[in-house]
């Protein structure tokens, strides 16, 4: 038994030594880190999937620089373990740029490896600490909190002059960000917000801390959360009697938020980047209409299209400067001005950080009907 | 006032559906001294098949009241044999293995079936109809009721009452009781133990799925993790109502209800699994035989 | 035993020059290994050679990566430093924790550690004292400096947590020799004989979790030098179940048992990265028919009665 595990431990050895393959030229390689597994699966599998349908896609029309494409995708599972590992492993892989990851912690755990290696990485990840540290390599290519955030102050104040607000979000660091971004931004314009509460993601049970917040009176509810909870929260709240006003951040605009909520997503305010059926980019609708035929399902959030504009913008730029050379693409992108994108026109800051992002506020009618009722410009 | 009623009316419907799952731990665990971790997540499948057959079979007349029905006969046929065959591939080989051994196993078996509801279903949630029971609401001096809570509520306490009668009124039932206290024994006197044991992880299972398919129905929110949090928190129901004990679980299951929601409700949200713990904690230090007292033999 | 000397004087050979020949992605898994054995062989300790059930052993090793994680962001402190504050902190928090659920009974005592574990993890959710940063968790931890030399690269890491290892495999070995070992050992087999031999019942459980409470810690010193980055996630439940399958997979009170558990349960799945979806599901069925194949253990301690020294070299 004793030799048998040695034998198992050596042969794992070799597997280990011999695993670390170079590939030939003449592909260009994209990474995906994303959480395949674990809590996030969903997210996770709508980025890779996402990426893969960009990148066979691009390969149909002969690839990049006259080189096919190719993805590799690493399983982070969504810790700061997995983050790091994947780091090392798709650098050692080759990679160009990597997309991902969905959640905060495993992008910068992996983000300082990446800037080391000269590896390009861009994620929707919110966390502002992503662009303070001053890495070359990485781009945010989701909105930052504090835009939506004050565009939903005004929105609550300026335009529909709710007297008496509750935030509500969840553990999360991105709702949690948003919520305190938002909350800042509404006491600056003299917003009355009466109470700040959070919520367990996946309890599914709110009635509790709805019951408490209805003997306040609120006339709005602001969630920063994800239409998991936010779909639920409304629904319980219509019917616990409630008569408040129901305002969702960017994350609750899904088509499951309205199955969840059924007859009482009527009259929810979402509040979003413009959505791809309203904009005239045929892009978005085109994304949206292929990754469906291809998967048989819609892209699981906004967070999907947020990444797939990331690994646009990057093919845009190896295209542009014709070359691999991530430091030229870097600073290709540093300087990019509204790129046509799928979520809205795509600019990059010098710190990497996506500017110039335009909100909008929707009611929604007819179950899942959506209409502009506030836009700034 | 009419917000700590209404807190309650909340807490009587989760509660029942805690007591539901946690009836099956407490059974498993009287007789084989053995804490399911899988018994959670077999709460989710029958949420999952129970959602699938509903939409599959009846897609039109989801409201049609026999395609309910059979939508609780299907799940529950479903899920009694799958917790039996659970039994009688990841349990029965380590019988005579030390105990911990058929705890990860238990655990492995948790992960498998996860992990198979992501690979059928996929990763995203999926929504229940909301329309199942019908909906109704009344509103009772400020506090609001609605019928869903109603049904299941009743549902629980007559499918409760049910077992109880069952448990203690028929011969199987006493065989149970008996294997629970002494499982040499009850051999010993003629009852088949491997019947009994399977004939537990059925009724256990079948609870379950009657519970997962309320969880459905009430809450309309489906994700594959979902088994871990309503299985730990029904184990600690059975434990606090003393292990073993059915009843006990029964009362366990509807007062981790009620405190689940009165804390979520006065104290915060994010420590609610926290305070559980720690009444849990308080409760084996002051009283670890449960409020009831638990029936599982001591040898010395 | 001469025989096992050499069989481990291979292993560390291995170990030493197994940095030099593969990428850099399995060094860090190399560095993850050696701190996952460390933990369970501390847990090893107290389920184990104590035979006590702990499923919530995750939480020492978080309280010691927190620990330097705070001291060293926070308050400057150099890494080195920490470790035996670290150390300190959570064996008392052993101790706290194990007193007044010591006398439960085996499987309430596991719900109870569980309790422990998830109290924690929402303390550090909750951002309890506005130290712990949330559910983000704590980014920038330095690195230890000993001599003057400052252990900063990934290859460093690597050999000062393999080094870690061997001085836990050291007091592992030693402990099993020694009369503490001996009463861990009464202990397990029978409380009531042990405590009729004279063995202070409450006095060596406690000790067991407090030892197996500080060397985990020392563990998660290393780790959060490692990643440079602590988050609740590394430290939760789901942690704990897989240390607690380490060792019962491996083989109780067994450390090379337990190595090859830590490999097996941590390394393998590393290996089937790019095989996605379908990797866990694979995995729980592995750990049903790993038990019911092997239900003490893979690599189980050869003589479960007597300590091996009693009998004459042969």
């Amino acid at each position: 038994m004793k030799l048998k595990n040695l034998l198992w431990v050596v042969v794992s050895l070799v597997f280990v030594f011999v695993s670390s393959s170079a590939f030939a030229a003449g592909v260009i390689k994209i990474g995906v880190q994303a959480p395949i597994t674990g809590s996030f699966a969903n997210e996770g599998q709508g980025i890779d999937n996402a990426v893969k349908m960009l990148v066979a896609q691009q390969n149909a029309k002969g690839g990049l620089l006259g080189k096919k494409l190719e993805v590799v995708t690493c399983d982070d599972e969504g810790t700061a373990i997995g983050g790091a590992i994947c780091a090392r492993k798709l650098v050692n892989d080759g990679v160009v740029a990597v997309i991902g990851t969905y959640s905060s912690t495993p992008a910068e755990s992996a983000e300082p490896i990446y800037a080391r290696a000269g590896v390009l990485q861009t994620s929707d990840a919110t966390a502002d600490s992503l662009t303070k540290r001053g890495y070359w390599t990485f781009f945010r290519n989701s909105c930052p909190n504090s835009a939506e955030a004050t565009f939903t102050a005004d929105f609550l104040v300026k335009d529909k002059h709710f007297k008496r607000i509750v935030v509500l979000s969840d553990y999360s660091s991105y709702a949690t960000n948003l919520a305190d971004a938002t909350i800042a931004a509404l006491k600056k314009i003299g917003g009355n917000v009466i109470y700040y509460g959070k919520i367990q993601a996946s309890s599914q049970n709110f009635t509790p801390i709805l019951t408490k917040i209805k003997s306040m009176n609120p006339d709005v509810i602001y969630f920063s959360g994800y239409y998991t909870d936010g779909g639920l929260i409304r629904a319980q709240e219509v019917s616990l009697g409630m008569k408040a006003a129901f305002v969702g951040g960017d994350s609750n605009d899904n088509p499951e938020f309205f199955k969840l909520a059924g007859k009482a997503s009527n009259g929810v305010y979402m509040i979003n980047v413009p959505r791809p059926d309203i904009l005239p980019y045929p892009l978005a609708k085109d994304f949206l209409r292929d990754y469906q035929a291809r998967y048989h399902m819609m892209p699981p959030s906004i967070w999907t299209l947020f990444n797939a504009d990331g690994l646009r913008a990057i093919m845009y730029a190896i295209e542009k400067t014709k070359t691999t050379d991530t430091k030229k693409l870097a600073a290709f992108l540093h300087n990019l001005k509204d790129f046509p994108g799928i979520t809205g026109p795509i600019t990059f800051t010098k710190d990497g950080e996506r500017a110039g992002s335009r909100f909008m506020a929707y009611e929604i009618y007819n179950n899942n009907q959506y209409k502009v009722v506030y836009k700034e410009d | 006032m009419e917000i700590f009623l209404q807190q309650i009316v909340n807490g009587l419907a989760i509660g029942s559906i805690y007591a539901l799952v946690a009836i099956g731990y407490t059974m498993v665990y009287g007789v084989m001294k053995l804490i399911n971790f899988a018994h959670g997540d077999l709460v989710a499948l029958a949420a999952y098949v129970g959602l699938t057959v509903l939409m599959q079979a009846f897609g039109m007349h989801i409201t049609n009241l026999w395609a309910i029905i059979l939508m609780f006969v299907i799940t529950a046929l479903f899920i009694s044999l799958f917790g039996v065959v659970l039994e009688r591939l990841a349990y029965r080989p380590l019988r005579k293995a030390p105990r911990l051994s058929a705890v990860v196993s238990a655990l492995g078996a948790s992960l498998a079936i996860e992990n198979g509801i992501m690979l059928i279903w996929g990763p995203n949630i999926k929504v229940f109809p909301s329309n199942v029971f019908p909906n109704m609401r009344w509103h009772i001096s400020g506090v609001v009721i609605n019928s869903t809570q109603i049904a299941i509520l009743l549902l629980s306490v007559i499918l409760m009452l049910a077992l109880y009668i069952f448990i203690n009124k028929t011969k199987i039932g006493t065989a149970i009781r008996a294997t629970a206290i002494d499982q040499d024994a009850a051999k010993l006197m003629g009852i088949n133990v491997n019947g009994i044991i399977i004939a537990i992880f059925a009724l256990g299972s079948f609870l379950g799925s009657i519970g997962g398919l309320f969880i459905g129905i009430y809450y309309r929110e489906l994700y594959f993790q979902m088994g871990w949090i309503y299985g730990l928190n029904a184990f600690i129901a059975a434990i606090i109502g003393g292990i073993g004990n059915i009843p006990g679980a029964m009362l366990g299951g509807m007062l981790l209800g009620i405190f689940n929601v009165l804390i979520a409700g006065y104290v915060s949200n994010g420590w609610s699994e926290a305070l559980t713990f720690v009444l849990l904690i308080i409760i084996l230090i002051i009283k670890p035989t449960g409020i009831l007292g638990e029936r599982v033999a001591e040898k010395v | 035993m001469k025989k096992n000397f050499v069989w481990y004087g291979v292993f560390f050979v291995i170990a030493i020059i197994y940095p030099h020949f593969v990428n850099p992605s399995w060094v860090d898994i190399g560095t993850t290994f050696a701190l996952y054995s460390v933990v369970a062989l501390s847990q090893d300790i107290v389920l184990g050679k104590a035979g006590m059930f702990d499923m919530g052993h995750a939480t020492f090793f978080g309280i010691g990566a927190y620990t330097a994680a705070i001291l060293n962001t926070t308050y400057n402190i150099p890494i080195m430093y920490t470790i035996p504050i670290a150390i300190a902190l959570s064996a008392l928090f052993g101790i706290i924790i194990s007193w007044p659920i010591i006398h439960l009974r085996g499987d309430y005592l596991l719900v109870a550690t569980i309790g422990f574990n998830i109290i924690f993890y929402q303390a550090l959710q909750n951002n309890v004292f506005g130290l712990t940063g949330g559910p983000n968790g704590i980014f920038g931890i330095g690195t230890p400096v000993i001599f003057g030399i400052n252990i900063a690269s990934q290859k460093a890491i690597y050999y000062f947590a393999w080094f870690i290892l061997l001085i836990t495999m050291l007091i592992i070995y030693n402990i099993d020799k020694s009369k503490l070992g001996r009463a861990f050992h009464y202990l397990r087999e029978s409380e009531v004989a042990a405590e009729s031999f004279g063995v202070n019942k409450r006095f060596y459980k406690v000790l067991a979790f407090a030892l197996g409470a500080g060397l985990a810690s020392l563990a998660g010193v290393i780790f959060a030098v490692q990643y440079a980055a602590v988050s609740p996630e590394t430290f939760n439940f789901t942690q704990s179940v897989l240390f607690f399958t380490i060792v019962i997979v491996g083989g109780p009170s067994s450390i090379p048992g337990i190595l090859l558990g830590t490999f097996v349960m941590f390394v393998v799945p590393q290996f089937f990265r790019e095989f996605a979806t379908a990797r866990y599901f694979v995995f729980g069925i592995a750990m049903i028919l790993t038990m019911i194949l092997r239900p003490q253990g893979i690599w189980p301690v050869r003589f479960g009665k007597l300590p091996k020294y009693i009998f004459k070299e042969s």
